[in-house]
């Protein structure tokens, strides 16, 4: 292993991959920043222009915008108390209130540290214990995908969505649009209606772009009227206002570590992503503080937990996908995307048929944390002034982006038509309370679900009771049946909580 | 708006669309016989959308019946709806003119459209990034990418 992590070091080493991180990092910062505009976001768009490129430079390109669009959430949390991704909510509370007692400069080097803290921790738990993983994961036949692979689409959908129902009701929608077209199976034309454009199926990035990225900016046209606050930072009199000690970091070195770790956990289990994450650190912080009465008035405490643990998700939430093909989130199922654009079908086997490559993209994730430490903390006022652009000089400019980028894809305009029916149907499935990204990972899942019943149907032949005679049928049908009876629960304390 | 209504168009429509599936054998057309079939996937999880798209519909009607007060996220709020129409409206005129009037030409008068929605007024600066984007974009896809975006064709 050491020598494939060597490897992947030199082949990481080189001028395109270099360059690739460096410009995710500064789009992922500035995306990431920017009030409305979320790293998926940035990732979606980014996505088709690394068609383009050798699968090292294109996704650890992406990887760099994604963890730095996490942290580049945590500067408008910070500054304005508005954050630019939903798991920087936390950050917002401590860090504004340290901003307002003029200790911004304190408070960014501080969530800057933990985020590099947290994402370098979980990638290295990445690297260790994805290829283990893999090689049970191998040992599984195609009965046991199926059930890992229902297993996955009950998690997902039972966790997180707004309701069980509406999130089943996702992934069964996600499923139904990735049937359509000609079965890989039998050949058949399904869904088709006559129509030979749709005998391919719905082009991938069109449909991503449109689900995922054109809502946020439907939402942001919606509320236009609203007046936008300006991220500034202000610069106290008291330089150790302005900075962070290492007698102040090393203080939180427990809190890290701690948070870090819940962050993996919680990053590696399907569906509950860096919110969650987040939250679970940061109460954890709080129980076990010296001075729990501090969090929310600007406790260093606060800011490293929820930044190290909401980091830490970015590299933990690729163990699933690496190793048993589920993407755990929405960024996850994107991610996926660009692994399957790219010829890497994630899975156990890519390990083995991809080394170079996957252990490449690995040194690039530990490389991504440096850059992102030097970019960032070298250039925090340029972010800073990027981000405070107005927003119709952005999102003119994401728009055209976009329909690039649905273009780009086939160098079909059709895509674009696509792109428009798969905003709108976004669109509504926010309003109606689906989730598009559950419907995304539905879409992704299913040919994978497809190709492996008909083997094992092939397998069992006509009995069917073969089904359940491996442990894996049972433990996995089980462990559904648990996720959805601990998320009903979950949900119910939840609504006892706000009546 | 309330989103109860909604839910009962929507789970009677889904439903519908999941009756079909089941119903319809043409929805399959060519291909090899299989153990399972064309249609055995689809039409397992048009039983399951029948099945979470009735118990959405249903939870929405029985409140519904019982007059029940409102959740937060029960009520769909129309402000500012008109603007989300005239984006759409925008980017279908965009889609339908890049083919004959190509995206360089089609691309400034969108991204001025679309800045004039969200509020902008500052013209000259506007104007300018309105040309420079899609001829940075058009010559360097075209460049680096090999991507050849639509061309005048009138």
């Amino acid at each position: 292993m050491i020598d494939n992590i060597l490897n992947g070091f030199a082949s990481v080493f080189a001028v395109g991959p270099i360059l690739g991180i460096v410009a995710g990092i500064f789009i992922g910062i500035i995306f990431g920043a920017i009030p409305g505009i979320s790293a998926i976001m940035a990732i979606a768009i980014i996505l088709p222009l690394t068609f383009y490129v050798d699968p090292i430079i294109g996704i650890t390109m992406l990887l760099a915008v994604y963890k730095a669009g996490i942290y580049g959430g945590s500067i408008s949390a910070i500054l304005i108390n508005t954050p630019g991704a939903a798991a920087s909510f936390l950050t917002a509370l401590d860090g504004n209130a340290l901003t307002k007692k003029g200790q911004a400069g304190k408070a960014l080097a501080l969530s800057l540290f933990s985020s590099v803290t947290g994402e370098a921790l979980a990638t290295i738990v990445l690297i260790f214990v994805a290829a283990p993983i893999s090689i049970i994961s191998l040992q599984a036949g195609p009965i046991e995908k199926v059930f890992l692979l229902l297993f996955a689409f009950t998690v997902v959908g039972s966790l997180a969505g707004e309701s069980i129902a509406r999130g089943l009701l996702s992934c069964c929608l996600g499923m139904l649009f990735a049937m359509v077209g000609l079965s890989t199976i039998t050949g058949a034309a399904r869904f088709t209606f006559g129509y030979t454009e749709l005998m391919a199926g719905f082009t991938f990035t069109p449909m991503l772009i449109g689900v995922l990225v054109m809502p946020e900016i439907l939402n942001v046209v919606r509320k236009r009227n609203m007046a936008s606050q300006t991220l500034s930072l202000q610069r106290s009199t008291n330089p150790s206002d302005n900075r962070l000690s290492w007698r102040e970091f090393s203080s939180l070195w427990r809190t890290l570590l701690k948070s870090s770790g819940i962050g993996t956990f919680i990053g590696a289990l399907p569906g509950l992503g860096s919110s969650t994450a987040a939250f679970i650190a940061y109460g954890e912080a709080k129980r076990t503080s010296k001075q729990p009465e501090k969090f929310g008035k600007g406790s260093l405490e606060g800011i490293a937990s929820a930044e190290s643990a909401n980091n830490a998700v970015c590299g933990s939430s690729m163990i699933p996908m690496l190793t048993l093909s589920i993407p755990g989130d929405d960024v996850a199922a994107l991610l996926m995307g660009a692994f399957l654009i790219h010829g890497l079908t994630p899975g156990p086997m890519i390990f083995f048929e991809h080394t170079e490559t996957i252990y490449a993209i690995f040194a690039g994730f530990l490389l991504t944390d440096l850059f992102l430490l030097l970019i960032a903390r070298s250039g925090f006022r340029f972010f800073i002034k990027v981000a405070s652009l107005k927003r119709y000089f952005i999102f003119p400019c994401v728009t055209v982006f976009a329909f690039f980028g649905a273009f780009t894809a086939g160098q079909n305009i059709n895509d674009v038509l696509i792109l428009i029916v798969f905003t709108i149907l976004g669109y509504g499935m926010r309003l109606v309370g689906l989730n598009p990204a559950i419907f995304i990972i539905g879409f992704i899942l299913t040919p994978f679900l497809e190709q492996n019943l008909d083997q094992a149907i092939a397998i069992v032949g006509g009995d069917y009771s073969r089904f359940f005679a491996t442990p894996f049928a049972w433990i996995f049908t089980a462990l559904s049946m648990f996720f959805i009876y601990s998320s009903v629960r979950l949900k119910k304390r939840q609504q006892a909580n706000v009546t | 708006m309330e989103r109860r209504k909604i839910d009962i168009i929507l789970a009677s429509i889904l439903i519908l669309l999941s009756i079909i599936i089941l119903t319809n054998d043409g929805l399959a057309d060519g291909g090899v016989e299989t153990d399972l079939g064309s249609l055995f996937l689809p039409r397992i999880v048009a039983c399951f959308i029948i099945l979470f798209a009735g118990t959405i519909g249903l939870q929405s009607f029985i409140k519904l019946s019982r007059n029940q007060p409102l959740d937060e996220h029960e009520v769909i709020s129309t402000t500012g709806f008109l603007g989300v129409f005239i984006y759409i409206a925008i980017f279908i005129a965009y889609w339908f003119f890049v083919p004959y009037v190509g995206f360089l030409v089609a691309t400034p008068f969108v991204m001025l459209a679309i800045a004039a929605l969200l509020g902008g007024r500052n013209w000259l600066v506007l104007t300018i990034m309105s040309v420079l984007v899609p001829l940075i974009i058009f010559y360097g896809s075209r460049q680096f990418l090999r991507v050849f975006l639509p061309t005048w064709s009138l």
